[in-house]
């Protein structure tokens, strides 16, 4: 039975920089990070944006091969395809995160951390010894492995989080169901990713466009199924890829779950982290999660290190994570949460409207902020949200 | 409490499912798991509710009988 301190299941963004991160504080500890699939980063569930500042802090995107493209412009549509530029620099990337997620799990393994792929974790328990005993199968024979502190970086799905007794449960009306296909030959500015927000093409959310290349782009589309006329994810991105994008080539697809809701209410129990979208870290009004994961993986691995060192692995010792995670992002994403629940009020005739208005403005003083006003001009239901959280 | 048997429970066409997870935090029993590259609706532990029914972006979860 191998014997060994920090256990990480999931190999995504959270849990590589959580392995890294511990062994990278604390050298002298067993660091194992699992991924269920054959390949780290395979297959793919994610539209790949990035924001530029975010990502450096764990990663250089200059000259890096896990890049596909850099981004200088996003590009809001309205309902009835009325584009509106938001002139920012430097605003952000579009992953490989075949690549991307390759390159974290080598920076844990540079650290000394050791990374199984084909192992999936099927079941823990806590046997009065201070230790999970954690069951893991890889390549058909289950072993046991004795872990100080697991880390659940497992995803939407989290088992770890359950197993653990947690509370990972979501509300339908904050779960995004989502759709992709990587469509070739088709006709956009590669350097803008495009947003549009319509009732009609993805209801409770929005249909993306994030360039891979010239001509190449992960189109796709995210919606609340509360909220859609009995269709699904799919259904609705083939009714807007044939609209938009007739006749090209669709060379990938995915489909999965965002969890647009706030961080779970505990996210540490004895011995027990969970982090990234197992925790549903995400930014619940851009659905974004690649960054939310990597500082909770860091936050996870440094705090996992200490307490290992310290002796003391207890729920009351880890809950400091929970609390510092609240403290660098949870709390801003309770402040998001409120925000996207105003704007689900708000129709696509609105969209259409503030899209004209804001053209209006100089393109070169247009800017979130601005646009913002502009909404609230218009739609003075927003005001409390905007008083409370921005002003 | 007695649990009441539904008439009707969750099932996975597993030729549809592409196994992305997105119905397990959405079943308030949490009867739904994914193991192995196998997603099982534990029939035992549904209650019908058919939460994860339409949030399924591929369709692959419907109502059945429970026999």
């Amino acid at each position: 039975m191998p014997d060994i301190d920090v256990l990480v299941v999931g190999a995504g963004p959270a849990g590589a920089v959580a392995a890294w991160q511990a062994k990278q504080a604390a050298p002298e500890l067993d660091v194992v990070l699992l991924e269920r699939d054959r390949a780290v980063g395979s297959p793919v569930r994610c539209a790949e944006g990035v924001g530029d500042a975010g990502l450096r802090e764990f990663a250089n995107p200059d000259g890096s091969d896990w890049t596909a493209r850099k981004i200088t412009k996003v590009i809001f549509q309205a309902p009835d395809d009325t584009e509106v530029l938001v002139a920012e620099r430097g605003v952000g990337w579009v992953l490989d995160r075949t690549r991307f997620d390759a390159h974290l799990a080598a920076e844990a393994a540079t650290a000394g951390a050791q990374v199984l792929v084909g192992a999936e974790a099927t079941g823990m328990s806590r046997n009065g010894d201070g230790r999970w005993h954690v069951r893991i199968k890889e390549r058909g024979q289950e072993e046991v492995y004795r872990a100080r502190v697991v880390i659940g970086a497992d995803g939407v799905e989290t088992m770890v989080g359950r197993w653990a007794g947690l509370d990972t449960r979501v509300p339908a009306r904050d779960m995004e169901s989502c759709a992709q296909y990587v469509l070739q030959g088709i006709e956009c500015d590669p350097d803008a990713i495009y947003l549009q927000f319509s009732a009609a093409i993805a209801p409770g959310g929005y249909a993306w466009i994030f360039p891979k290349g010239v001509g190449v782009a992960n189109v796709g589309l995210g919606l609340v199924a509360l909220k859609t006329d009995g269709r699904n994810a799919r259904q609705y991105l083939d009714t807007w890829v044939e609209r938009r994008f007739r006749g090209a080539a669709r060379t990938g697809y995915t489909v999965g779950g965002v969890i647009v809701h706030t961080t779970i209410k505990k996210t540490y129990a004895d011995g027990v982290l969970v982090a990234g979208d197992a925790a549903h870290m995400i930014n619940p009004l851009s659905g974004g999660g690649i960054v939310n994961a990597m500082k909770a993986g860091r936050l996870a691995g440094c705090t996992a290190a200490a307490a290992i060192r310290e002796g003391d692995t207890s729920e009351r010792r880890l809950a400091r994570y929970h609390q510092a995670w609240m403290d660098l992002l949870g709390d801003d994403h309770l402040k998001y949460y409120r925000i996207k629940q105003a704007l689900e009020s708000v129709d696509d005739e609105f969209f259409n409207k503030l899209a004209r208005t804001v053209n209006k403005i100089p393109q070169e003083k247009r800017s979130i902020g601005r646009i913002f006003a502009h909404a609230l001009i218009r739609h003075p239901q927003l005001i409390p949200v905007a008083a409370r959280f921005f002003v | 409490m007695r649990r009441v048997t539904p008439d009707t429970i969750a099932v996975v066409d597993l030729a549809v499912c592409d196994r992305c997870g997105l119905c397990l935090p959405l079943c308030p029993p949490e009867a739904i798991h994914l193991e192995l590259n196998v997603l099982t609706v534990a029939e035992g532990a549904c209650t019908g509710c058919e939460k994860c029914i339409a949030p399924c972006p591929v369709g692959a979860l419907a109502m059945a009988a429970y026999a």
